[in-house]
């Protein structure tokens, strides 16, 4: 009652100030929204179908293609490519521009090797390698949402034509998925017994007090630190005494002491580690204490009490726990470009060939890919799209999984409500 | 269920408690030695970094000349970068706390706070991919129209917030729907009208003022959780006997919530500044990478995270430029170390 009479009470300097707050709360909302809202619109744009133009210049030539960008007071067109993808762009300026029009029967011919190439009308009769012929400006609304989907579904499912941006967006999810697999298979028995025992063994003695700093160490140590601690300890420490003990023969070709999956999934195991023991201790004191001390006053060790009763009822927490590590390690960029992610891998570290995990190869990288697309792409036009989308793909994953964890919290809170106690 | 789940528990207990005492013995120590290496792992790990940086750097060999003032060239660029975010990031996520703690129900609050666990969760790299391509273009000439846009946001609010007084003050979510189109509003329409376009002078599009506004935008949530949880601590505490005076919400707040909570703030403050010392993926994408030793935030600049990130990967084992890098490793990690023990100790004293 009280504070409902003081939220009516107020005067000029209380709107300001409620206002204020008020700005900073809408200005957050608006930046996420903001952000999720450019990456959709960028990254799904390359899917969408372009109209394709045809300008008459002043000195008598037309142009015909699809305008991808513009650059100052010029339009960036896409017109026929004759040798490779990408050797057909045109700077087309405003003022050389007489006539704009849009021919209803334009196709865009897509060749076998993802050269582009553009027709005003059917008639020609299409090259031997043309592999679709696009009738883009006949296309009603319905039509292009199709031509959308399909490219959606393609890029989301392989089946992607040559000079899509989806192309090499698949491995690199791949390569993503088996390093955050490895990286859980290393993280998760660790955590979960350094929780444990924190927990059930340590307490708040002088024990649990130095493992507990020691977690909170770990948390505020910067991702790329983990990534000089991995190169410097596992590639070059582990990796090469591995290198000269196993594979001395093949030296001074590397094997393991050389960036590579395994050691990639070591250090985001340890970059995951506060993240897993944090949320499992967690999980684990949630549990009411009458549980633990029944178990206890029945004859079980703590030992068997733990097995039986405390972990089954944590596996919520395990879960949620795991989910946010794999979260955290899919953002995880910076420690990954000293341990061997790569821009292109000749060879998936998983294959049909036994043993099919290959663990000292190299590997693709979601992240990576937005940044090695938008940064040292050697063509923008096509490297800035195709790093949107593989942005956008990782933000989804991330979003996906964290929504995953908030769920599972969730149910796990909502059991012990339920406890009658 | 639960009952059953308990009586099942119960059960299996007492299952246990019939079986050999010598194997029980053996499998509770076997399980404890388990969660014991699971721990030593934990410490191990911690200890490692520092271990292994000194190891590496006090084996004989000599750091070439001219180290150390690369590096402080390279920590200059780190501290301005994470000084301009904390500038950007602390006004916008003390206010948003504030909103959330003092002028939110809980149901609002559980409303809003996955949109801020959202801004959280968007991986750095996306947010130098959207300062690299997208914001830097447009704030390139734009500098003095962002700060009329912010000016003018905040103007055309609190103008709001006055006019509507009283029938906003006792419905928060009306003011923050108001507040949210007011700012999109004004925001487009001084982008559209772009009034300054090109009067401040920048040396190159990839400067300290991008810089700190993406690292901003990710320090942001940290930000806020940090204050909210001190703003939650010190309200509950102080908020009735305030009210019980005569004092609004706004009154108790700057008089007894503010002051109470202010160690807390603190904390939250260093611990984004540390947070933001560490990033590497903004900075290596938004910051130019040149080596700039200015404190204008219209220069672009170098961190010591970004250098690591480039000149690791190709630098020789145990040779010169090896020996730089880890050594501003070293640095980076002692930097961010000790912020975060100092935000620790605030935050210990703050909730004592």
């Amino acid at each position: 009652m009280i504070r409902i009479a003081a939220a009516r009470r107020g005067s000029f300097v209380d709107d300001l100030g409620s206002g204020t707050a008020a700005a900073g709360l809408a200005l957050c909302l608006l930046l996420a929204g903001g952000i999720v809202l450019l990456l959709v619109r960028f990254g799904l744009a390359p899917f969408w179908p372009q109209p394709v133009v045809e300008y008459t210049l002043r000195d008598g030539r037309t142009v015909l293609g699809e305008v991808v960008a513009r650059r100052g007071d010029a339009w960036i067109v896409r017109s026929d490519e004759h040798a490779r993808p990408g050797d057909g762009y045109l700077r087309v300026r405003e003022q050389e521009i007489v006539a704009e029009r849009s021919p209803p029967e334009a196709t865009v011919n897509v060749h076998a090797d993802g050269r582009r190439s553009y027709r005003a009308g059917v008639s020609d009769a299409p090259a031997p390698d043309v592999v679709a012929a696009e009738p883009r400006n006949a296309l009603t609304f319905a039509g292009k949402l199709a031509f959308f989907a399909e490219r959606l579904r393609a890029y989301a499912f392989g089946g992607d034509r040559p000079g899509d941006p989806g192309q090499g967006l698949l491995p690199a999810l791949a390569g993503t998925l088996t390093l955050v697999l490895l990286m859980s298979l290393i993280v998760m028995p660790i955590g979960v017994a350094a929780a444990v025992h924190l927990h059930v063994y340590a307490g708040n003695g002088r024990v649990g007090a130095l493992v507990r700093g020691a977690v909170g160490s770990l948390a505020g140590v910067p991702s790329i630190v983990y990534g000089v601690l991995g190169l410097g300890l596992f590639v070059h420490g582990i990796g090469g005494g591995i290198d000269r003990w196993f594979y001395a023969e093949r030296l001074p070709v590397p094997t393991f002491g050389t960036g590579g999956l395994l050691w990639a999934a070591l250090t985001l195991a340890v970059l995951t580690l506060p993240v897993v023991v944090a949320t499992v201790e967690e999980g684990l004191s949630r549990i009411p204490d009458t549980q633990r001390l029944g178990s206890l006053a029945l004859g079980a060790t703590r030992g068997e009490t733990l097995r039986a009763l405390l972990l089954p009822l944590a596996r919520p927490a395990l879960l949620s726990a795991w989910i946010l590590a794999v979260a955290r390690a899919v953002g995880a960029v910076a420690p990954l470009m000293l341990v061997g992610v790569v821009k292109f891998a000749p060879a998936s570290p998983i294959d049909a060939d036994f043993p099919y995990l290959h663990p000292s190869r190299q590997f693709m990288h979601l992240g990576f890919a937005v940044y090695d697309n938008a940064l040292t792409s050697p063509d923008a036009l096509v490297g800035v799209p195709r790093a949107y989308s593989a942005a956008l793909l990782l933000v989804v994953l991330v979003l996906v999984l964290n929504a995953a964890a908030g769920l599972v919290g969730k149910r796990l809170r909502d059991r012990y409500r339920s406890f009658p106690i | 269920m639960s009952v059953s789940l308990r009586a099942q528990s119960a059960l299996d207990v007492a299952a246990l408690v019939q079986s050999r005492h010598a194997s029980r013995r053996r499998r509770e120590r076997f399980g404890r030695l388990l969660a014991a290496l699971g721990a030593a792992t934990v410490v191990a790990s911690v200890l490692a970094i520092p271990v292994f940086l000194l190891f590496e750097l006090l084996s004989p060999g000599a750091v070439p000349d001219g180290t150390f003032g690369r590096l402080g060239v390279l920590l200059t660029g780190t501290l301005r970068a994470s000084l301009l975010a904390v500038l950007v990031a602390f006004p916008v996520g003390l206010a948003a706390a504030i909103h959330l703690v003092c002028f939110s129900t809980p149901q609002q609050r559980s409303r809003w706070r996955p949109a801020l666990d959202l801004l959280a969760a968007i991986p750095t790299v996306v947010l130098g991919l959207i300062a690299l391509t997208w914001l830097a273009p447009w704030l390139q000439s734009r500098i003095a129209t962002l700060l009329v846009m912010t000016a003018a946001v905040l103007a055309a609010m609190l103008g709001v917030s006055v006019w509507l007084g009283a029938r906003l003050r006792a419905h928060p979510v009306h003011r923050l729907w108001v507040m949210f189109g007011v700012a999109a509003l004004v925001g487009a329409c001084v982008a559209a009208w772009d009034p300054l376009a090109g009067t401040v002078e920048v040396s190159s599009p990839w400067n300290g003022v991008l810089v700190g506004l993406a690292l901003g935008v990710a320090a942001v949530p940290l930000i806020c959780s940090i204050a909210a949880d001190a703003l939650q601590a010190a309200w509950d505490r102080h908020v009735d006997a305030a009210v019980a005076l005569g004092a609004s919400r706004w009154q108790a707040l700057r008089s007894l919530v503010l002051p109470a909570a202010g160690t807390g703030l603190g904390a939250a403050a260093l611990l984004a500044f540390g947070r933001c010392a560490g990033e590497t993926m903004i900075l290596l994408m938004a910051s130019g990478n040149m080596p700039v030793a200015s404190a204008d935030p219209r220069e672009g600049l170098r961190s010591l995270s970004a250098e690591l990130a480039l000149s690791l990967p190709g630098a020789e084992r145990g040779g010169a430029l090896w020996r730089t890098l880890l050594l501003a490793t070293l640095i980076l990690f002692v930097l961010s170390w000790a912020c975060n023990l100092a935000a620790g100790r605030l935050r210990a004293r703050a909730f004592s």
